[in-house]
Order: C-alpha cells, then structure tokens, then sequence
C-alpha cells in the first residue's frame, strides 16, 4: 500500500465537483459555495504524554456545507493527515448524504497522531481535548463526528463524555459510532461494509453476473473490508485475496489464497486495527505478497477499502482482466487519472461516496435512535439500510443510463444538484 | 427434486407480471410447489375453467426460500439451543432476539412497504416437498393484518412473523410429529410464502365470504355419495376453522344439495359453524408476537350479519316448525348451511369446483386436496382464490376383510365404517376409560394421551388408540380435543360413542388427510350397531401405564388391524 499521497485530496475533489457543476451548468455563486468549505477549524490539543512531557497534536475540523442539515463525518486518527484531506474528506460527506437523501451536510476531522504509539490513556486526552477546541461548534443540531480511521467507539464515547461535561446534560445525539446499549445503533459496525455488499449485489445484477460465481480481492482489513467480506462470501461470493497494512514493516502485504480466505481464521491472526501477521498467514496456507498484489488478482470484483489514492495512473493498468467490478470501500481510492484507464477497461466503478455510504446511513439511524432515545431492533436498521443503499444505486444506475454517464459522475450529479437546490432554497445563493 | 421456475422478487409485490416471486436462491418448499403448481394450472386449463360470475387466481406471494432459514440459524447460532430441546417459550424468545440475514431483509421491508394488505405468512416445509409427507397444520401460519399506516410498523409485524413461523418448525409439536415420521428433528428447512389474504373488509374485520377444503376423494362417503366424486367443507370467514377441525359445512360436490347425515334438522342446527375467523383490523391487539392468533378475531354469527357475509352462507331455523328455512328473511337463529350456493346456486361456485378439483386431479394424475377462500362483493364476479393443491395419499394395497370376520371370536374391535386401507400389527393399546368418564373432562384427558403417546413414541411402539366422541374436535363437548401430536404415535384408531357421547364422527380435514398419509387405519365403532368393542378382554390386559382417565396396555401376542378400504369394514383381532 502505498502511503505518500501522489495527489492532492482536495485539489481531486474540486476537479470532480468543478467537471460535475459544468454538467451541471451551476451558476458562478453556486459553484463558488459549494468547491469550498462553509467552515473550517484547525486547532492545537495539548497533552500530557504518560511520560510526563507535553505533547501538541493538530486537529481539524471542517463543516463543508450543512445546507440540508448537520453537518455529519468521521474523525480521523492518523500520522499523514492533512487540512486538505480531510476538506476533500467533508465535501465527499456532503456529496454523500445527499446522495443517500438523509438530512445532513458534510463534515470531517482528524487529528494528525498515530494511535498505535499511544497508550488508551493518551488516545482519551487527545480525544477530550478534540471536544474542548469544538464544544461550542458541534453538536446533535450542529455537527455530528463518527470514528472514521484508527478511531472506535471507545473514542466517540470519550467524546461524548467530554461533550455533556462540558454543556452539563445528555446529548447521546452528539456523536455516532457509540457502543450499543451506550447510545449506539445496532448493525453501525456492520453497516458500511454491508452498505458496499448491498451496492455490489446490485450492480452484479445488472451485470447478469450470479454472485456465486464471482471472486474478490480486497485491499484493507479493517472494519469496512472486515464487514465486506463478511456478508460477500456470506451471499455466496468467494474472496481470494485481502491486503492489512503491517505497523512493525511500515508497509503493507497481501495474502493470497485461490481457494478462498477464511474471515474469522484472518481475524484470529489479526491485531485490532486489522493488521494480519503474516507468519502466522503462512502457516495457515496464505500466499504472503507485496501489499499491490490485491489489484492485479484475477477476480471478478476489486474492493479497495483502505485509505485514498490506491487505484492510480500508474499502477490501474495492473488490474487483471477478468476485473468487472470496482466497489469503493475507501474514501477516494481511485485516482482520476485511474477512473480513466479503469474506463478505458470497461470495468464498471461503484463510486465511494455510493459504496460506502452505509456507514453514514446507519450514523443517520443512530442519531435518529439516540435523539428519541428509542433503539430499534437490528433487523429494522439493516433492512432501512439495504433499502437506502438499493434506492441509491439505482437511482445512480438510472440517471447514468439516461445520460449516458459513468456511475461516479451520475452519483455526483444526483449528489450535488440536491446540496445545490437546498442552498437556493435557503436562499444562499 | 427439480425447483420450480420462480423469478426474484423485484420489490413490488403485486406486479402483475410477477405474482409470484422469490427471495433467495434456495428450496422454496412444498407449500411453495404447490401454488406454482395451482397458477399452472389455471394458466394451463384457463378454457375449461372459464365460468361466468367466478374469477380464479393465485393471490400473489413471495416466497422467503430455505436458506433465509439456514443463514437466520447459522449467523445466530441457533442450533446449539434446538439440541436442547427447548420449551417453545424459550425457543419463541430466541427467535424473536436473533436477526434476520442481512442480505433479505431489504426484500422484505420492500414487501411490507407496498403490500398495505393483510397477508399470510405461512411455512413451506423443504421435508414435506421432500417427503411428500403432509406436515399440514404442523407448522405455524400467521396472519398479520398490513393495515399500520406506517411501514415500520408493517415490517415489524412481518419479520415477527417469519420468526414466528421459523420457531414453529422446532415446536414440541413438530419435533414430535417428525419423530412419529422417523425423521430427524435437524432435517427439517423451512421457506416462508409471505402471501396476500383473499377476503373484504367489513368494519374491524377482514375475511372471505367462505373458505374451503376440496378432497377428490370421499374418505367419508354417506348416502348416494360415491368415494371418488370427493368431498369437500366450507365455513364463513378464515379457513383456520376447517384446519383446527372446527364445525363446518361437508357436502360432495355431486350432490351439493344434501345435508350431513345427521338425525335432525336440530342437530344440524348444533353442529354447524356458529363462530368464524377474521382478521382484525382495529385498534392493535396486545403485542404477543409469537401467538399464532395474535391479529385474529373470532366473530359470532351476528356480526357477520351485520357485515353481510351471511347472504350467501346462512338459512334460518324456524322453531316453530323444527325446520330450516333458507335465506335471511324471517328473524331466527341464522344456520350456516352455504343453502344459497349449494342449493339455490346464486354463485356458481360447486361447478368452479368440481371443474378445478378435476383439473387438479388430472395435472397432478392423483387424487388432490385443495384449498381455496372465495369472496362475494356484490356487483363483481366471485373472486375464487386457489390457496393450495397437494396430492391425497389413497392406498391401493388389496385388504379382503369378510362380513363374517367382524362377528369372530377373537374380534376386539369391529366396524363397518373404517377408514384407510391395510393390515398393522400392534401390542400396545392406549384406551380412554368407560368409567367415569364425562365430556367435561375432555381436554385433561387429551393432557393424558399426550404423556402416554409421548412415551410410546419415544420407545418406538407403535399402538392401537380407542376413545370416544371426535377425535381433534374443537369443541371439547363433542370429543377429546387431541393435536396429531398428542396421538402421532398411533397407527390405529377407534372412535366410538358412550351413550351420553353421541355426535357425528369427525370430519376435520387437515387432521384426516394426515391419519390418512401415516396409513393410520381409523375405526368409526357405534355401539348401536350391535358390534363394538370388547372392553372387558381389554380391560384385562397387563397394565403399562395408568392416567386418571386412560390406560395403556400391552397384550401378551399381537393384534392385527386390518381395514378394506372398498367395503369400508375394519377389525381388530387377536392373534392366535
């Protein structure tokens, strides 16, 4: 897996909001509104490491546009995290909510750390001070975090802790992500990774494709490729091959079996951010490759759900040809000089802020959940999912076909005409 | 054995190019079959069928195919508790906790979300598909009433509902109804047919104007009634009545015009149907998800007046002349005795049938029973719902019992109106007592039997089964009101009357259709007669097992149970 970001983010998403307005044919205002963010904070949290010194991490905070509602999206825990992804990562929030017709904008916050070298301790200071730079500018009516990268439940309840010290009540409606019978929605863990099954069990429809008979290889091994996997092979799918970023190389690796990967013998040698140990893989039958290997297997379904800018010009051409299906676990994994050549392919792109757009459903259920402090049963929530996700892939699928567009640009073009109507409506432009 | 060609539900139920769909890929099971079987048929033989004033269909279904069921139990590691054995308590609670698999459920919120209808959510048994076993009445069917405005509300209901029929499959009662098969209890998978309900709305109620049940066989043939021109029972509102072996309505469909050989026209007035099932559609009941009857109601004759079903259903009696009159006109006791269908043909709904009990038959190449529910809007055709179609087991094995053999010596029992056809061998014998017995004690004795049964089904020995008035009767004044799991290890039955205890043999259809499939040879004794049974030599034989109101004994050799099933005469003999 490559690490060192051969793009910018935030210049990526502009280009395709920039190509989608003239489509589009948006207004000057309109455009210049909506290819920057409303708000934007950028703060410094001190802490006091268990060694006593005092430590400065950076975070962020941007609210791309809440014209249909709070601004929703994850924070980020991570050592490469810049102002500009996580822009980039807010307006494709903003894009997705719309897309999926829930009430909300976009947002997203990181802070610039990297979890593995702190203790749990360490992790809650970082997390409550997060809440003290922002308690006056987020909130259940406001803006709404999740976890997102290197972040869990844990984290979102310290937040939520802080965040009802600090205003002195219960605001469960705060944050999302939370564990379940702590304010947490049943299904939330499966949700984003059920969410990119669901828009793959569609799409292989459409391509007259039986499930039974497909392979997949997945890079990344986290809770969306985790979950992914899950209900895929569940459905019938086989997945030979699935890529984990390993913390001691500094690097990644995939692990190959034709046969089909075992999901609960991976994760019983997995560590907790998803991380395999490869000797332990090598015993177990895996083929231990170098972590690009995932994009050159010959499947029928690629499912990039790490990290962005995986899928690139120079490395798409790899992808084997019998390569029908690329589902966006990820934020961003494809490069536009890659959706080009994927294109050229005649590979069929589920695009991320589709694909992974169960994640933020199911925060939207669990924020309905905790403001009426009412929690449905998991069937209600996974079923309310599959019906969103399924409603937003056709819809998708649809408009691409009338106008002859590819599945990105039509999810862009649903996506960015809704925020754009909503700030008409508002009269903000 | 090949599936039938069903396409994927398309999340619009009732599209009418796709009234019956799937969801899944697995076996849809033999209830399933059956009404793919039932839409051919009246896709096939549409000419022959066509009559004025009558509207087949198959109302639309989807099916939830068996590895929903397979999934459901695997993902929430259900099949360590089956092995336990649960209370259906406890399974029931299991059920309703675990989640349905992910991949479906979107289908069936979709279902919930267009189908603003009540529907049946009914079992479609693979074993049964596979067996061709009949497990009718075995498992659970539920209705749910589709009328919550809101589809949350819907959808909860439904999934419940699949729970609910998922559960059924490990009921006490199923498990032991698989035992009595030699199957074992894992073997079973289950499909469920979400289907629409054929009925009107009538004020807090919805339900057809009739349903019914159609043999092509006449195991109980009386008067100029032949065997094979069928038989067939209808009773006002759900077909739950005719299921549960509730009163209702027999008539052969040749002579539609003769009532039941009762003795009276007072009589007839006694056993006909004077309650029917709906489904309610007012304010919600008590939530009770895993009560089969949750959304049923259970109507009096007087409500159904009001509602107008009883138009075509009822005839009158006159006290004053101790006699029936037909229709509606003069005030009295209302009897549902179907007189303006049968008699007068207002509809005409016994050609329908007869045409699609012989269309049945003859696709299937067997004797069939069908189920249907009619409705009678005024101003529109009949709409004739066809609800399923299954082959009736008819023995054809040759059993020559002489008219002397029933006077012998060694005869313990002797009837001249045995059902079923065959020889058995037994050394158990389950009777209820002659002494002391009362009608008020019908369902504790029905309890006994259960435990007696119980043990002889666990010890694999099969039993001759004797006690009097109805077997499975709803009304517990009119017999012992048994489930076929209570008695499922009988291979013979006697049904016979004590002086105080006089009633028409049973008619239950479902019940008689599954003592009919196990080869159960039944004993229909009338005292009167002047043959019986030999109390006294039973009476005699070594005790096993002893109830307040049972025994269950063992005879020192064999008796053998034969029945010719074509002079309808059936006896029990010692062996020598």
């Amino acid at each position: 897996m490559a690490t060192t970001v051969v793009n910018n983010p935030y210049e990526m998403a502009q280009a395709q909001f920039d190509r989608v307005a003239g489509l589009l044919e948006l207004d000057t205002s309109t455009r210049d509104l909506l290819r920057q963010p409303l708000r934007e904070y950028s703060f410094a949290i001190p802490v006091r490491m268990d060694d006593g010194r005092v430590k400065v991490f950076r975070g962020f905070r941007v609210q791309h546009n809440d014209a249909r509602g709070p601004s929703k999206g994850g924070i980020r825990f991570h050592p490469q995290e810049t102002l500009d992804t996580v822009r980039a990562l807010a307006m494709w929030m903003t894009w997705k909510c719309a897309l999926v017709d829930i009430p909300l904008g976009g947002g997203k916050g990181g802070v610039v750390c990297d979890p593995h070298n702190l203790s749990q301790r360490e992790q809650e200071q970082v997390c409550r001070g997060w809440v003290r730079q922002l308690a006056r500018n987020v909130g259940p009516v406001a803006d709404i975090p999740a976890p997102d990268v290197m972040t869990s439940g844990q984290h979102m309840l310290w937040m939520l802790d802080e965040f009802e010290a600090i205003h002195g009540g219960h605001y469960p409606g705060f944050i999302t992500g939370k564990p379940v019978g702590m304010g947490g929605s049943q299904g939330r863990t499966e949700a984003t990774g059920y969410g990119v099954v669901f828009a793959i069990r569609e799409a292989l429809r459409e391509l007259d494709l039986d499930v039974k008979g497909t392979r997949a290889s997945v890079q990344g091994f986290g809770n969306v490729a985790q979950y992914a996997i899950r209900l895929y092979t569940q459905i019938g799918g086989t997945v030979t091959c699935v890529s984990s970023w390993d913390q001691a190389d500094q690097t990644s690796y995939a692990f190959r079996r034709e046969s089909g990967i075992g999901l609960d013998q991976l994760l019983g040698i997995a560590d907790r951010f998803g991380g395999i140990d490869k000797a332990r893989a090598r015993d177990l039958g895996y083929e231990v490759l170098p972590g690009d290997a995932w994009l050159e297997q010959p499947v029928e379904i690629l499912i990039p759900a790490a990290l962005e800018n995986q899928v690139r010009g120079d490395n798409a051409r790899r992808i084997h040809p019998a390569v029908k299906l690329v589902a966006e676990g990820a934020n961003g994994p494809t490069t536009p000089e890659a959706d080009a050549i994927v294109e050229e392919k005649g590979i069929r792109v589920i695009p991320d802020f589709l694909a992974n757009a169960g994640g933020v459903t199911c925060s939207y259920f669990e924020q309905v959940q905790s403001n009426m402090n009412y929690f449905w049963e998991k069937d209600e929530v996974l079923a309310r999912l599959d019906v969103k996700m399924t409603a937003a892939y056709h819809a998708v699928s649809d408009l691409a076909k009338r106008r002859k567009l590819d599945l990105r640009d039509a999810a862009y073009v649903i996506a960015i005409n809704r925020v754009a109507q909503a700030c008409h409506d508002r009269g903000w432009v | 054995m090949t599936e039938p060609a069903v396409p994927r539900f398309a999340r619009r139920l009732f599209d009418p190019d796709r009234r019956i769909s799937r969801i899944g890929d697995g076996p849809l099971g033999g209830k399933a079959r059956g009404l793919v079987t039932a839409a051919a048929i009246l896709a096939d033989r549409r000419a022959e069928l066509a009559l004025p004033g009558i509207a087949f269909d198959v109302p639309a279904l989807v099916v939830l195919a068996a590895d929903a069921f397979d999934a459901f139990l695997d993902r929430n590691d259900l099949r360590p508790l089956l092995a336990e054995e649960p209370s259906d308590e406890s399974l029931g609670l299991a059920f309703r906790r675990a989640t349905l698999p992910a991949e479906w459920l979107g289908d069936l919120r979709a279902v919930a979300e267009h189908a603003r209808c009540p529907l049946a959510v009914r079992s479609s048994s693979v074993l049964e598909d596979a067996r061709e076993s009949p497990f009718a009445g075995v498992y659970g069917t539920k209705m749910i009433p589709g009328n919550q405005p809101d589809t949350d509300s819907r959808f909860r209901s439904l999934v419940d509902a699949v729970k609910f029929v998922y559960a059924s499959t490990f009921s006490r009662e199923a498990r032991a109804y698989r035992l009595a098969l030699g199957e074992r209890p894992e073997e079973e998978r289950m499909a469920v047919l979400v289907q629409e309900v054929v009925g009107r709305h009538h004020h807090t109620r919805f339900y057809p104007d009739l349903s019914g049940v159609a043999h092509s066989w006449n195991f109980y043939p009386s008067g100029p009634a032949r065997p094979e021109e069928g038989v067939a029972s209808l009773a006002l509102g759900l077909g739950k009545t005719i299921v549960d072996g509730g009163s209702c309505w027999s008539f052969s469909p040749a002579h539609p015009d003769r009532p039941p050989p009762v003795g009276s026209a007072r009589e007839l007035l006694e056993l006909t149907q004077s309650e029917f099932w709906a489904i309610g559609t007012g304010p919600p009941p008590p939530y009770d998800p895993m009560a089969e009857a949750e959304y049923l109601v259970r109507s009096g004759l007087g409500e159904a007046e009001v509602d107008g079903t009883l138009r075509h259903a009822a005839s009158t009696w006159d006290p004053a002349a101790e006699r029936i009159v037909p229709g509606l006109s003069r005030p009295g006791p209302r009897v549902l005795d179907f007189a303006p269908i049968l008699v007068r043909r207002e509809v005409p709904l016994v050609e329908a049938l007869r045409r699609l009990v012989a269309a049945s038959e003859d696709t299937l190449n067997a004797p069939v029973e069908i189920e249907f529910a009619v409705t009678l809007a005024p101003g529109e055709p009949a709409r004739f719902g066809f609800l399923q179609i299954r082959p009736l087991l008819v023995s054809s094995r040759q059993v020559d019992v002489a008219a002397g053999e029933l006077d012998g010596a060694d005869v313990v029992v002797a009837s001249t109106s045995a059902l079923g056809n065959g020889t058995r061998e037994v050394r158990d014998v389950v009777f209820v007592e002659r002494a002391g017995f009362e009608r008020g004690l019908t369902p504790k004795v029905a309890l006994e039997l259960e435990t007696l049964n119980r043990a002889l089904v666990e010890a694999a020995r099969p039993y001759l089964l004797i006690g009097f008035g109805r077997w499975g009767s709803a009304d517990p004044w009119l017999g012992i009101p048994v489930r076929w799991d209570q008695i499922g290890g009988a291979r013979g039955i006697v049904e016979t009357t004590l002086p105080d205890v006089s009633v028409e043999p049973s008619q239950g259809s479902h019940f008689f259709h599954n003592l009919s499939s196990f080869e159960v040879l039944y004993f229909t004794v009338s005292p009167a007669a002047g043959r019986g049974i030999d109390w006294d030599w039973l009476e005699k034989q070594e005790i096993v097992a002893r109830t307040d109101h049972a025994r269950h004994v063992r005879t020192a050799r064999p008796l053998l149970l034969r029945v010719d099933g074509r002079t309808r005469r059936g006896v029990v003999q010692r062996r020598a």
